[in-house]
């Protein structure tokens, strides 16, 4: 007995935290952070949130709408007390994308989301619900049937549009005064109006961007429709259908037109060097008499020019291809919204569209974010006069697409026309460019 | 008797003992294995994972669909990869000649002593501590064509005619971009060359002296032999920041005008995830061209350090 006492004895002393102890005391407490963590992924995953309410996940880069967007989830959410909504809005593009991509690479993109370009891609690939089987015709019939088509493939439709955008050639008309010129109907009176504000003024023609990417396309891909006055044309080169491709005469004729205006001095040199910041400054710094843009500039001008400048800016139609034709001008809303096929809450999310869609709640939205709507009810509601204006044409139906959808369309049809603007490629090897590198990305 | 003792006196006998060198081996396992799954977790299965991936067709959801070597073959036709690459090595073997060279005579100068030299080093020192992405921000506004200091400043001094688009004109973008890559970067070579030279034992130049060499002499017969290995790790360094390049070229131009700045990682990351210019997700072929900078990286490393090895 008390040679098992004293062996035993020593063991019941307490013992010094050793190498060993340290070692499994580590990896069991890494072994439960990481449990942990893993418990706080999954969690993610699954939709519902806290106190069970199902949770719908809102992804976009709309911010325009920083401050809209809080006030729809919170009316969202007294309306709809069973439904929790998280609102994720990021900077621009370029944290957005990797941020979807890696949701949607992961098998769980967000209930509702601004698909980008990628709307038909997604919806093709079942990640995007077919908008018009969940939300009915009637609902999609309020929407400006241009943005309805651009996320469209056959009878289905995996996205609507959220903030619509209309083109326009805003002016300064003192200078227009002082060169005794009237706003042009045709871009041969846009080139001649031009010549002779340039000889009175001394001052650059018409500002066009080219930076970053895609902001060219604006301008050239509504050429294409002006050409051939066929705005399904456009959006079928785009996804290459119906045997049209990128070396279609009117797109070559386009990129002609084009730089035909840059060689001769109607728009203002070096389009591939201007980004939006420059060319706004062009115009209200007296700098340059015209500017091609998009209805975000009535807000960029009330806060950032002059506001004598402000007072007398006007925006005119793009000019027609020839006189007494449509003055079709780009009008895509690449801005959308799509919802999960995939997501556990799917009707959650559907009803959220219907309800931040409602008439006059979608028509506050726009309005105080001074941005376009992109229904037709939203569009008798708007009230900044520029806006008003420039919103009539869209309604009038003078849309043209602009947005590239298809694969590798957009990437490869901005860079070579880069090469156009920059004189390193000729439109006729800028067209058979951009119809090979949308094959091959096809292939990939 | 003693048979019967004897087995419960083998029952009670303690468990073999292993000796001190094992304990010691074993621990040093136990002590290594947290780095050895942190690496295995975080380096070795992305790795692996993604030479997987750039066997597959995959656009970023759905299956991966394996089409063996298809995306390289398809790489060997891609005229924007050969000029990415172009573009890549070009700009590689630029910066790191001049990221190279000129932090090392800066260094020379500056360690002199002279009066001032602090400041200088402090100056020099500054951009280093600026994030690329802000330091890419910056330099789009100095380069910009109408509104931009650099064109301002060649105005101001009669010189207008040498005023440009300088990151919208496809001969001047990549010089314009391995300029402010050389801004960026020359005080942190700096200041690692300034080590290397207060590890020269300055008994060296004064026997240099006592024997009649002058400046240049002393230079390249003792400075430049003595920061032998210093000038290795930098150059090794420069070439790996070369390859994977990314960052600043995105700020400033996003591979633009017409790829006239594309690099490997540009066009890797817009293939990947679309990125501003819209381009659809081919997440397979995007880690094809990562494979390939992978292995360029890893060629330009063990050739470099095989040289500095033979100097």
């Amino acid at each position: 007995m008390s040679s098992r006492s004293t062996e035993t004895t020593p063991s019941r002393r307490p013992r010094a935290f050793g190498r060993r102890e340290l070692m499994k005391k580590g990896l069991t407490g890494a072994a439960a952070l990481g449990a942990l963590s893993m418990a706080g992924a999954c969690d993610s995953m699954y939709t519902s949130g806290s106190n069970g309410r199902a949770k719908i996940r809102v992804w976009t880069w709309y911010t325009q709408q920083r401050d809209e967007w809080p006030r729809l989830v919170d009316e969202f959410q007294q309306a709809h007390p069973t439904i929790e909504v998280e609102n994720r809005l990021f900077g621009n593009t370029n944290a957005y994308l990797p941020a979807l991509q890696a949701a949607v690479s992961a098998g769980d993109p967000p209930d509702v989301f601004g698909p980008h370009v990628l709307a038909v891609t997604y919806g093709q690939a079942g990640i995007s619900a077919d908008l018009r089987k969940e939300l009915g015709a009637d609902f999609l019939a309020d929407f400006v049937q241009s943005t309805n088509d651009a996320y469209s493939d056959g009878d289905k439709q995996y996205a609507v549009g959220w903030m619509a955008q209309m083109f326009g050639i805003f002016y300064d008309p003192e200078v227009f005064r002082r060169a005794s010129v009237d706003v042009p109907e045709t871009w041969d009176d846009l080139i001649e109006a031009v010549r002779r504000i340039r000889t009175a003024t001394r001052l650059e023609g018409c500002v066009v961007r080219n930076i970053p990417g895609t902001a060219g396309l604006d301008f050239l891909l509504p050429l294409v429709t002006q050409i051939t006055g066929d705005p399904k044309l456009m959006i079928d080169i785009d996804h290459q259908r119906g045997g049209a491709k990128w070396t279609h005469p009117a797109v070559v004729e386009a990129m002609r037109h084009v730089r035909g205006m840059i060689e001769g001095g109607t728009i203002s040199p070096g389009p591939n060097g201007i980004a939006q910041p420059q060319d706004e400054r062009l115009l209200y710094a007296g700098e340059a008499a015209m500017l091609y843009s998009g209805s975000w500039i009535p807000q960029d001008f009330a806060q950032s020019a002059p506001p004598e400048f402000v007072r007398r800016y006007r925006v005119m139609k793009t000019p027609a291809w020839a006189a007494g034709q449509r003055h079709w001008t780009a009008n895509q809303a690449g801005a959308g919204l799509a919802v999960s096929d995939v997501s556990r809450n799917k009707e959650a999310a559907l009803e959220f569209l219907r309800f931040i869609y409602q008439r006059d709640r979608y028509a506050r939205t726009m309005n105080d974010s001074r941005s376009m709507p992109s229904t037709k009810s939203a569009g008798q509601l708007v009230q900044d006069p520029v806006m008003r204006e420039m919103t009539q044409w869209l309604l009038d139906g003078d849309g043209a697409p602009h947005i590239l959808f298809g694969k590798g369309s957009s990437a490869a049809a901005s860079n070579a026309f880069a090469g156009v603007v920059g004189g390193q490629l000729s439109p006729e090897s800028a067209a058979e460019t951009i119809q090979s590198r949308v094959e091959a990305a096809a292939r990939r | 008797m003693a048979v019967l003792t004897a087995p419960a006196q083998r029952e009670q006998a303690p468990p073999a003992r292993r000796g001190p060198a094992a304990r010691r081996r074993t621990a040093g396992y136990l002590f290594i294995l947290p780095i050895v799954v942190f690496f295995a977790f975080f380096v070795g299965y992305p790795l692996v994972r993604s030479l997987y991936l750039s066997l597959t067709q995959w656009s970023g959801y759905g299956r991966p669909k394996f089409v063996g070597l298809l995306n390289f073959s398809q790489l060997l036709g891609d005229p924007v990869f050969w000029q990415a690459l172009r573009t890549t090595l070009i700009f590689t073997a630029s910066t790191m000649i001049l990221q190279t060279a000129l932090p090392m005579l800066l260094a020379v100068f500056l360690h002199r002593g002279w009066k001032g030299s602090v400041v200088f080093r402090t100056l020099l020192f500054v951009p280093a501590v600026i994030s690329l992405v802000v330091t890419g921000v910056l330099w789009q506004l100095m380069y910009d064509s109408k509104f931009g200091a650099l064109n301002g400043v060649l105005r101001a001094f009669g010189l207008g005619g040498l005023a440009h688009d300088w990151l919208a004109d496809p001969v001047t973008v990549i010089p314009a971009l391995i300029l402010v890559s050389v801004w960026q970067t020359l005080g942190l070579y700096l200041v690692i060359f300034l080590a290397g030279l207060q590890g020269i034992d300055p008994t060296l130049y004064e026997a240099a002296r006592i024997d009649g060499a002058g400046g240049r002499q002393q230079f390249f017969h003792i400075t430049v032999p003595m920061l032998r290995r210093v000038t290795s790790v930098v150059l090794v360094l420069n070439m790996m920041n070369g390859l994977k390049t990314f960052d600043l070229i995105f700020v400033m131009t996003g591979g633009g005008p017409n790829h006239g700045s594309e690099v490997l990682g540009t066009y890797l990351y817009g293939l990947a995830f679309g990125s501003g210019a819209g381009a659809t997700p081919a997440l397979g072929y995007a880690t094809a061209i990562s494979m390939v900078v992978l292995v360029l990286c890893m060629v330009g490393t063990v050739v470099q350090l095989r040289l500095s090895k033979r100097g």
